[in-house]
């Protein structure tokens, strides 16, 4: 199965896996889209694609695109029973291999041109932008998306996901933080000559090309999205600015973003769980023309409690990522997770502890990375430990994290707006701190006297033991279990 | 009469007797619902002084419950010309 090369080859396979349902009553762009989203998310339902928008005949949405593992598979075009270590191999050695080039093809074989809207005409309430949380700020019109911007000196080019509210017909304002890479080419370019930044905004974007634009991967985005997809990624030149955007995307915003101007943003309920960042004066983006393909759908991420599709990607990229860092600088880990119940914000490692100081050259390498500012506590765990399973991973907390030895905290690092745990002040100034958790037994205990024995079915009875109790498991009586 | 919103971080922003410089948005039923425009308003307390509606949010989105009078005097354009 190849994966899916649109949002629309997308939707068709997990509408065929029953991945995805087809809703034909009319839905409210008023709160009502968003909360079947939301709930989507909270049961892990199948996604919602919304065939009838009320006041917007001819589009639709899709929501929750990404929210399960098994919809992240079909994405990969892997079966969507795949486990989640699998999907993690398969990210990692799609991800490790040469660059795949984007291809740039002409305005004919690009549907994301068959409407396009350019001066008076431009107007955002002519798509169908949802209120996702009822008392969000605005409108959102980038909830799942790509925020597409060049350097102007090094000419790489950046997809980031951005979110964008409407402020008014030709505005959105967003929260870029500094850190991030679009953040760094404001503040190292744009703003201080007082020039405008060209951006493009693609919706609906091939859940591949959403992955890279989440991904916080040093490999330029148009890239990623080729080496993930085992296939160039078709691109079309903007209709007003230099810039190239996926062909296939249903909507395309064009404009520029403003040096010396913003307007309000927020609040907006976050990854996070919360409505924390505050509503503030922020980033404004000025749009000059629309285009969007015929009966265009428009994607719905609804951030809130666990777990959400900025959630579990975010985790399985972030320790993806890491987990290839750590490998890089020769450190024996054994596999990187984060629970995206955590709203990515622990990072569990698993790693063969061969010298003393490794939880803590790991935590500083995390914490010191481009990764750093998106999650705030490292959790290190010994190879033993299996850092998918939860239970397993608490007890080894619970119980080898000494609370003088073994709790580093780092101070003055940088965080986000969007930490519901910081002050206002850090939120506003994106001041953070972070934790090491060192669940490792220390090096110099004596591996037969000082370091405890781990009493558990498999690790305390003799293989032949563990086999006759399996295998009379039944005939002792109880309800059949997978070993 | 028409319907808008403020988001404010108290209510003492909202003081009744002189001309305000706020960030409305209009409440109006249609597809430009939840757009914004800076305005220069006056509000008060009294429901029937003033001939539009105006509620207001908190920094995080909670509903106030005290509801305003308000009155548009004009559009104020913050938007540099060159953008506009």
């Amino acid at each position: 199965m190849k994966p899916p090369r649109s949002n629309r080859e997308f939707v068709e396979a997990c509408l065929a896996s029953g991945d995805a349902v087809r809703i034909q009553q009319q839905v409210d762009w008023e709160n009502e889209a968003g909360a079947i989203v939301r709930r989507v998310c909270e049961l892990a339902a199948p996604a919602p694609l919304m065939e009838s928008i009320k006041d917007y005949p001819g589009f639709r949405y899709f929501g929750a695109p990404l929210s399960t593992y098994r919809r992240m598979a079909i994405s990969m075009g892997l079966d969507p029973a795949t486990s989640l270590p699998e999907l993690g191999r398969e990210y990692l050695k799609r991800t490790n291999g040469e660059p795949v080039a984007p291809v740039i093809v002409g305005r004919k074989d690009a549907p994301c041109k068959e409407n396009v809207l350019k001066g008076a005409d431009v107007d955002l309430c002519k798509l169908p932008v949802p209120l996702v949380h009822d008392g969000d700020g605005g409108r959102y019109v980038g909830t799942w998306h790509a925020v597409i911007t060049k350097h102007p000196v090094r000419g790489d080019v950046n997809w980031g996901m951005y979110r964008q509210m409407m402020f008014d017909s030709r505005t959105m304002s967003g929260a870029v933080f500094p850190f991030s890479d679009l953040g760094k080419a404001l503040n190292d370019y744009y703003l201080p000559r007082g020039e405008t930044c060209p951006f493009a905004t693609a919706i609906g974007l091939s859940p591949l090309a959403a992955m890279a634009a989440c991904a916080p991967s040093p490999i330029p985005e148009p890239e990623l999205v080729g080496m993930l997809a085992g296939e160039p990624a078709r691109l079309v030149k903007c209709e007003t600015n230099d810039l190239e955007v996926p062909a296939d995307a249903e909507i395309i915003l064009e404009g520029e973003i403003l040096p010396d101007y913003k307007v309000e943003e927020g609040p907006f309920g976050e990854y996070t769980g919360y409505r924390t960042s505050p509503r503030e004066f922020r980033i404004t983006f000025r749009v000059n023309c629309i285009t969007y393909r015929n009966n265009a759908t428009m994607t719905i991420s609804n951030m809130g409690v666990p777990q959400d599709e900025g959630q579990l990607l975010r985790s399985f990229s972030l320790g993806l990522e890491l987990e290839k860092l750590l490998k890089s600088q020769g450190i024996p880990v054994t596999g990187v997770y984060m629970h995206p119940r955590s709203t990515h914000h622990m990072m569990i490692v698993g790693v063969k502890p061969t010298y003393a100081g490794i939880a803590m050259q790991i935590a500083q390498l995390a914490f010191g990375s481009k990764l750093g500012p998106w999650f705030h506590m490292v959790m290190v765990v010994d190879d033993q430990t299996d850092i998918y399973n939860w239970d397993e991973v608490y007890h080894a907390f619970c119980t080898r994290c000494n609370p003088e030895r073994g709790i580093h905290v780092f101070r003055n690092t940088t965080g986000t707006a969007l930490y519901p745990h910081a002050t206002p002040h850090d939120r506003r100034y994106s001041i953070g701190s972070q934790v090491l958790f060192d669940c490792l037994w220390p090096v110099d205990w004596d591996r037969i006297n000082d370091v405890p024995t781990l009493v558990s079915f498999r690790n305390v009875y003799p293989k032949e033991v563990q086999e006759k109790v399996l295998s009379n498991w039944v005939n002792y009586g109880f309800a059949p279990v997978a070993r | 009469m028409s319907q808008w919103e403020v988001f404010v971080n108290e209510l003492g922003e909202l003081a009744e007797g002189r001309d305000l410089e706020l960030t409305i948005r209009t409440l109006d039923p249609g597809i430009h619902k939840y757009t914004y425009k800076r305005a220069k308003v006056r509000v008060s307390k009294i429901l029937e002084e003033l001939p539009d509606q105006l509620q207001v949010r908190f920094g995080r989105g909670q509903l106030s419950p005290q509801r305003y009078s308000i009155e548009v005097l004009e559009e104020v354009q913050r938007m540099p010309a060159k953008y506009r």
